[in-house]
């Protein structure tokens, strides 16, 4: 297991938030988290990266207890402009990461220019993030996330604040890089379709306090379209079963 | 356009100084203090009693920026020291500057900086207070980015919360520019016989008013060439 939660709970003062997950995450495995606003998927999320206290229980990264962020675990923020350094251009956000892991700056250049490519941002390097699209910092802050090199990828619901069409292809271009660079994935969404779309398995939260409801397994072929598999009859029923729990 | 204003003046001035309704003993006539100060300004005095004052000023801004920031950055990232420290900084800070005069003569002597550290003392305080609120005010989520990419604490200081800050910082060091300068002058009128408000006191009393303006209308001048330099540019 890469990534575990054992009778995880926490409590913001005397309201817990969390109570009692047990949830493991396995290799290369993209796991979707769901559940109504108010329900601690967030929580769960920051708790995972070391961000957020625990009150009981433990958050395990490779059987070692998480106790504060560690740089195997990379968190991408659903508020990227929040994220990013706006005195930074494009290239200088993506360079923080490498600054972090000591890598020369004779380096940096020949290391960022694949991420931006990868990431479809190769013509604005120069630019500053308040001179791109929301859909275009939130793949500076993907770019940034993955020049850590994490074998982790916590990503607290990345596309919410984006349109339909930005957010289709974020997911896309999301589930294709996970596949190929064999990343673990912890997905935070609202989104029900969204979560089945992208997931090898989803976890349903159910609020007050946050606990799961149900987990299910998703066998969807891959890799996965966006008119072929949300109309396979396959994905309608996970919606049916799973959409209740979004109910309040 | 801005200079209209101050031309209409001076040229008023010179009419009723030369109509004798200004007391020329006083008000001298602007005509006269541009010549007293083309004279300075030519031997070299007046240049280098601005190098004097300027410098023991920059001093001062250099000393005071390199303790308010790092101070007011602690202060505003660890609430606990702020709490510790909030009532030794609410005491010092009322004392007025030109009271350590006295306290600074006897440390520094006649010197630059004897000016100096009087007129950090003074700077210390806007930047301290610009720079605690500033990096307080910086968005708690590029900490996390710091520390999410493995940034040991120094480092998350420097490359995101100073960077993040820093334009509530610059306000402040502006601000606290014009009080060096202020500040520095002072002390040279009250005791220390060097610079431009030394030069001014000698005027003074060699009852020279055309020197006395001049002096004057140059620290203006080169306070607010200052100012421009440091202000933000469109």
């Amino acid at each position: 297991m890469v990534l575990e939660a054992r009778n995880l709970s926490v409590s913001f003062g005397a309201q817990p938030v969390l109570r009692d997950i047990d949830l493991t995450v396995a290799e290369h495995e993209f796991v979707c988290v769901v559940g109504p606003s108010g329900c601690g998927k967030t929580t769960l999320l920051r708790a995972l990266a070391g961000l957020t206290p625990i009150s009981s229980g433990s958050a395990l990264f490779k059987g070692r207890p998480v106790t504060g962020p560690q740089t195997e675990l990379a968190v991408v923020f659903q508020d990227y402009a929040r994220a990013l350094l706006p005195w930074r251009t494009v290239a200088g956000n993506v360079a923080l990461a490498l600054e972090a892991r000591h890598i020369p700056s004779s380096e940096h250049a020949a290391r960022i220019a694949p991420l931006l490519a990868k990431l479809g941002l190769s013509a604005d390097g120069d630019k500053f993030p308040s001179q791109l699209s929301g859909g275009m910092q939130q793949r500076l802050q993907i770019a940034r996330c993955l020049a850590q090199e994490p074998e982790v990828l916590l990503m607290d619901e990345p596309f919410g604040s984006l349109d339909a069409i930005t957010r289709q292809q974020l997911q896309d271009e999301v589930a294709r890089m996970a596949k190929d660079d064999k990343r673990t994935v912890l997905f935070i969404t609202h989104d029900l379709e969204e979560a089945i779309y992208l997931g090898d398995r989803v976890v349903a939260l159910a609020p007050r306090p946050g606990r799961i409801a149900e987990i299910v397994d998703i066998a969807l072929p891959r890799p996965r379209a966006q008119l072929a598999t949300r109309e396979d009859p396959r994905f309608l029923e996970y919606r049916h079963r799973l959409f209740r729990h979004l109910e309040h | 356009m801005g200079a209209a204003f101050p031309l209409a003046v001076l040229a008023l001035w010179e009419v009723l100084a030369r109509a004798g309704i200004l007391s020329e003993d006083g008000f001298s006539r602007p005509s006269r203090f541009f010549v007293a100060g083309a004279k300075a300004l030519a031997d070299g005095t007046l240049l280098s009693q601005t190098f004097e004052t300027f410098s023991a000023a920059a001093q001062a801004l250099l000393i005071a920026t390199l303790a308010g920031v790092a101070l007011g950055a602690l202060l505003g990232l660890f609430r606990p020291l702020e709490r510790a420290l909030q009532l030794t900084i609410d005491a010092l800070r009322p004392i007025p500057s030109v009271a350590l005069i006295p306290l600074s003569l006897l440390i520094f002597g006649f010197s630059r900086g004897m000016s100096a550290a009087v007129a950090a003392f003074a700077c210390f305080w806007p930047i301290l207070i610009v720079t605690t609120a500033a990096v307080r005010g910086v968005d708690r989520r590029l900490i996390e980015v710091g520390r999410l990419l493995g940034f040991p604490l120094p480092k998350i200081v420097l490359k995101l919360a100073l960077p993040a800050a820093l334009p509530g910082i610059l306000v402040g060091i502006r601000v606290a520019a014009g009080i060096a300068i202020v500040v520095t002058v002072t002390t040279e009128i009250v005791t220390n016989p060097r610079g431009l408000g030394h030069a001014m006191t000698m005027a003074a009393e060699g009852l020279q008013p055309d020197l006395v303006w001049a002096t004057l209308l140059w620290i203006g001048v080169v306070g607010w060439a200052v100012n421009w330099a440091m202000g933000p540019k469109r």
